[in-house]
């Protein structure tokens, strides 16, 4: 009887899905991440063309996640995912200094989005297990995020291979969905 | 009334695809599966939904099959419109081609190949590779049939990537349907190409056996096919494959039976022991009389086939001639060739049985089918020399009967039984003639008066015979006059009297003076001459000896019967016709460069306007040998589809109707968008557009010399576009200093060149000097350049119009980032591009405003534009007898609410 209800109640009322986009640059681990979170397991990939997409489970929130492509040819498509978007997850490659300029400019234009106003903005800090990896702070002063108004955001240091710090990013993503955030 | 008419205005009607949007955008899975599936159901009814294609597109990683299978069907059909998009869809191919679900995997790969993008295709290459080593045997078929397709669009980067050599691996697959598959692969790739890539070996050819029995009915026809091709290197080894086969004549679908028939065929030209002929032919007769118990239509196919096979190898059927006497409820079409190949299978031990039959067809009712069973005792006559007399006494039976139809055959059929058998048969002439008057067909007339002239002599009344005929001759058809003529002079050299003297000077009166037919005046014109010089000469020429004539009607010449031999089970042996005589096909490979190039510059049409520059005249030679670089540079991938061949497209255009305008040339206020940057050209930068003045259509063009060299002759020339943009005129540009800039303004003219298919804003142009090649560029033709001044439209008939179009003329867009802030200033700028304001409502808190536009040739646009001033997001929708100029017409409306 107990499952029965608990069914019920999943099917009427445990459908509803966040949305999330996981985007950044090419190279930057989102795939990685995406499955890091959904399988709990490291899997190789090969540069994504076109999308993944995934049903993460966590702290009785459902996420849709959405982990879009980051060549350059793909990235004029990712405004085809923005409408309905609860959440960005912006996934920067610490290590690699030389294009954080682009990373930031890429940044900046997507919460310049007229779909994505209301969407809560989360930055993986990622690779920190490379040598070399700029930190959080780094990371913070070079996306210039303090110029993010209007908006909430926060940023993690990550490693989607080690496994650190992407739940502790989805904590705060599940408490500011459900806080009504989003 | 126009208070009623208001309603019209004040739709709020979403329409369907803004619905179908958003319910595929949807929360729950089985409501985008719903809305999935009214998609395709609009797509198979022809509506456009390709608007739809991102949102589609990604609902497409799904555990649902079904759903998956749906979505795919959909990228086949719409990849192609949306090329740039289909590249969302490239990741999902690689997730599924690895999927555990082996039918996942072949889906992936079939569709994969069915996707004729050329951007993606690349992409695929590495899941295709993967798909062709895979585990599962369904996946490696699968597989094996893609790499045909793939090959069909890119042939280069399917032998780069060695896929070739993969399906030559697959020919040693164990399992047989993959074998089946690779063969047919390979074969398909092999028509298409003039290289030979697959060529059977002696250890293939074992594999190719061993298959043989195992696969699936269709794959036999595939690896007979191939192995019909195959060359034995001996008799033996022919023998060998051919004691292989034989059991395939067994098999229970025809196509498998007729394919073996091929190979067996093929195979027995290299057998030398006629002891091996004479029992592959037993073998063979029985599975080809078994075809003819089969539906009509597959008996047609088998007779047509029977028939090329009896031409080479007539002792087969020799003895089946009953199995092709026609039944009463025999299709007239079965009839027909069932009579052919009786002709060819009559013999002296089996004529008496035939003629039997053909006595009895040539009673029956079918008009068509009678007058051939005539004419097939007339050429059996002619064939067999024993039978000719039996085969006569039958047509004089048959005249007896005095139909009239059946008659004009015999009488067709016996004249050439005479010229086979001269000085043999003419005592039946008498009988021939008391059925003079009923000949009304000019072939039965011209035959009956050829008799009559040759037997002449022989025939007491021949000069009346002729005489009646001579009446009516300016009226009878230019076969029977021409006959006439002959027998007349004819006539005249056997019996060379008074009568027949009057009647040959009232023939050539008549063949020379009063006739418009060249044949019959120069016929005339040569007896005459003939006649007057020397009539012993003319008795030489006129009544000489005649060559024996054969039956040879309806015989193939021997190297068309091998062709047609060798294509046994195909479209060809049923047309009888070689396959590239109905089937054009493109040979793909390193050849094409070399179609590409035509020798001559001039001769291959390419209308140019030249320049007006001092030596402006170019030499064709020059501009011949630049162009095939400048098509490879353009073009590198030899790619057939999407955007059309621009060499191609240039060859055939017709710009015949250039008029020179003599227009001041001057340089464009704001800035042209570079359509060929420096580094492209070899250091000439041009900038471009369309643009719209004074009521005319002009290409602004800004040429920048960042060269070496000075150049000059500039010429330009449009290709094909949906719109038939073509120059109005020579284009003027001054010799180009390195270092030195021109523009010029050049007047364009509409509907000179129109392409076909759906109108797209593709403006092609091709633009040499000379010291250059020639360079191809892309440029986009924005419609606001079209819309004209007279686009206006009173109040009423506005209305009239908006009421008078159907509901499926109305397209709509949103605009979500546009943005109108101030009324005023939007209202001029559009009255600037000539789309005129109409009227304005509210509706709720949105303002809604109609306005009316017109492009050339009268085409109207209605367009209403629902807004709130100040805020985001304007809702277009526009009705107009042209709905496809819908997506060009957004674009232009874009540009217009961004300024």
């Amino acid at each position: 009887m107990g499952i029965l209800f608990t069914r019920m109640f999943s099917s009427l009322f445990g459908n509803k899905e966040a949305r999330i986009l996981v985007l950044g640059l090419d190279n930057a681990g989102k795939t990685t991440i995406l499955y890091r979170l959904q399988m709990g397991e490291v899997v190789s990939t090969i540069p994504t063309i076109g999308f993944n997409v995934e049903t993460v489970q966590y702290n009785n929130i459902k996420f849709q996640v959405w982990d879009l492509g980051g060549q350059t040819s793909i990235r004029p498509y990712w405004r085809c995912y923005f409408p309905n978007t609860q959440a960005i997850i912006y996934v920067v490659d610490s290590s690699d200094t030389d294009r954080l300029v682009i990373a930031k400019e890429e940044f900046h234009a997507i919460l310049e989005e007229e779909e994505l106003k209301g969407a809560v903005v989360l930055i993986f800090a990622n690779k920190q297990d490379l040598p070399g990896a700029l930190d959080d702070a780094a990371i913070t002063e070079a996306l210039e995020l303090h110029k993010i108004k209007s908006r909430q955001w926060a940023i993690f240091k990550t490693s989607a291979i080690k496994g650190e710090g992407l739940f502790e990013g989805l904590d705060w993503l599940s408490n500011t969905l459900k806080s009504g955030g989003g | 009334m126009s208070g009623h008419d208001s309603k019209y205005f004040s739709t709020t009607k979403k329409g369907e695809i803004p619905e179908l949007k958003e319910e595929l955008n949807s929360q729950y899975k089985d409501k985008r599966k719903d809305a999935v599936k009214k998609v395709i159901a609009a797509m198979t009814v022809g509506k456009d939904v390709s608007s739809l294609f991102t949102d589609v597109v990604n609902c497409m990683q799904t555990e649902n099959l079904e759903l998956k299978k749906l979505v795919y069907l959909y990228l086949i059909n719409y990849a192609k419109s949306q090329p740039d998009l289909a590249i969302l869809a490239v990741n999902t191919f690689v997730k599924d081609s690895q999927d555990p679900n082996p039918l996942i995997r072949a889906l992936a790969v079939r569709t994969m190949g069915c996707i004729r993008v050329d951007k993606i295709t690349e992409y695929l290459c590495d899941p295709l590779q993967r798909c062709l080593k895979d585990d599962d045997p369904y996946v490696r078929k699968t597989a094996a049939i893609c790499v045909a397709k793939l090959y069909d669009i890119n042939a280069e980067l399917v032998e780069d990537r060695g896929f070739l050599e993969s399906l030559k691996d697959l020919i040693s697959d164990n399992n047989p349907m993959v074998v089946a598959n690779a063969v047919a692969a390979l074969a398909e790739i092999q028509e298409n190409s003039s290289r030979p890539i697959f060529e059977i070996t002696s250890h293939t050819l074992s594999k190719l056996l061993t298959a043989l029995n195992e696969c699936t009915e269709w794959g036999q026809v595939f690896i007979l096919d191939a192995l019909s091709k195959y060359k034995a290197a001996d008799a033996r080894e022919a023998e060998n494959i051919v004691e292989r086969v034989t059991p395939r004549l067994q098999h229970a679908n025809c196509a498998v039976v007729l394919s073996a028939v091929k190979m067996i065929l093929q195979q027995m030209e290299l057998i030398t022991s006629t002891d091996v002929v004479r029992n592959l032919c037993k073998k063979m007769a029985p599975p080809l009389v078994t075809l003819l118990s089969a539906e009509p239509e597959i008996q047609y196919v088998a007779l047509r086939n029977i028939n090329l096979i009896v031409q080479r190898r007539p002792t087969i059927l020799a003895h089946e001639i009953k199995v092709f006497f026609c039944k009463y409820n025999d299709p007239i079409y079965v009839k027909m060739e069932k009579l052919e190949i009786m002709i060819k299978l009559a013999s002296d031990r089996n004529i008496d049985q035939v003629l039997l039959e053909f006595k009895e067809y040539a009673t029956e009712v079918d008009v068509d089918f009678v007058r051939k069973a005539v004419r097939a005792i007339g050429r059996c006559a002619i064939k067999l020399e024993r039978a000719a007399e039996r085969c006569i006494s039958v047509l004089l039976e048959l005249i007896k009967i005095k139909v009239n139809y059946v008659v004009q055959e015999a009488i067709i059929v016996i004249k050439d039984i005479f010229r086979r058998y001269p000085n043999t048969y003419e005592s039946i002439i008498a009988t021939l003639c008391e059925s003079l008057d009923t000949l009304d067909e000019p072939e039965a007339k011209a035959s009956m008066i050829w008799i009559i002239g040759e037997y002449a002599e022989r025939i007491d009344n021949a000069d009346e015979l002729l005489e009646s005929f001579l009446e009516s001759f300016p009226e009878e058809p230019s076969q029977v006059q021409l006959q006439l003529l002959t027998a007349t002079v004819k006539l005249f050299l056997k019996k060379p009297t008074e009568g027949p003297q009057q009647m040959i000077q009232v023939v050539l009166n008549n063949a020379t003076i009063e006739t418009d037919n060249p044949d019959l005046r120069d016929r005339a014109y040569i007896y005459w001459r003939l006649l007057s010089t020397d009539p012993e000469a003319a008795k030489d020429v006129v009544l000489a000896e005649k060559p024996v004539i054969t039956d040879d009607s309806n015989q193939l010449d021997p190297s068309l019967l091998d062709e047609l031999l060798a294509n046994i089970a195909t479209l060809s042996s049923v047309y009888h016709k070689p396959p590239d005589a109905f089937v054009t096909r493109v040979k793909t490979t390193v050849q094409r460069t070399e179609d590409d190039d035509y020798p001559d510059g001039s001769e291959s049409g390419y209308a140019e306007s030249s320049s007006h520059v001092a030596d402006g005249v170019t030499s064709p030679q020059a501009s011949s040998s630049s162009v095939p670089a400048a098509a490879r540079q353009a073009d590198p991938a030899p790619a057939p589809a999407p955007v059309p061949d621009l060499l191609g497209d240039l060859i055939g255009l017709d710009n015949s109707a250039i008029v020179p305008v003599d227009q001041p040339s001057e340089p464009a206020g704001p800035p042209l968008p570079v359509v060929l940057p420096a580094s492209t050209g070899q250091g000439l930068q041009i900038s471009a557009q369309l643009t719209r003045r004074d009521g005319q259509i002009f290409y602004s063009l800004l040429f920048e010399n960042n060269s070496q060299v000075a150049l000059d002759g500039f010429m330009i020339q449009f290709n094909k576009n949906s719109f038939g943009l073509a120059a109005a005129g020579p284009l003027q540009v001054p010799q180009l200093q390195p270092g030195a800039s021109a523009g010029t303004l050049l007047p364009m003219v509409l509907f000179q060149n129109l392409s076909t298919g759906p109108p797209n804003s593709l403006l092609q142009v091709a633009v040499k000097n000379n010291q250059q090649p020639v360079w191809y560029f892309n440029d986009k033709i924005p419609l606001i350049a079209f819309f004209t001044e007279d686009g206006k439209m009173e109040r009423t008939s506005f209305l009239e119009t908006w009421r008078s179009l159907p509901d499926s003329n109305e397209v709509s867009k949103d605009f979500p980032g546009a943005v109108v802030s101030n009324v005023e200033m939007t209202l001029d700028r559009m009255a600037a591009s000539n789309l005129f304001f109409i009227a304005k409502r509210k509706h709720a808190n949105q303002d809604v405003f109609y306005f009316s536009a017109a492009i050339p040739r009268g085409v109207p646009f209605l367009i209403e534009l629902t807004l709130v001033v100040g805020v985001p997001g304007v809702k277009c929708a526009i009705k107009t007898p042209s709905p496809e100029m819908a997506p060009l017409f957004f674009e232009a409306l874009e540009t217009i609410l961004k300024i």
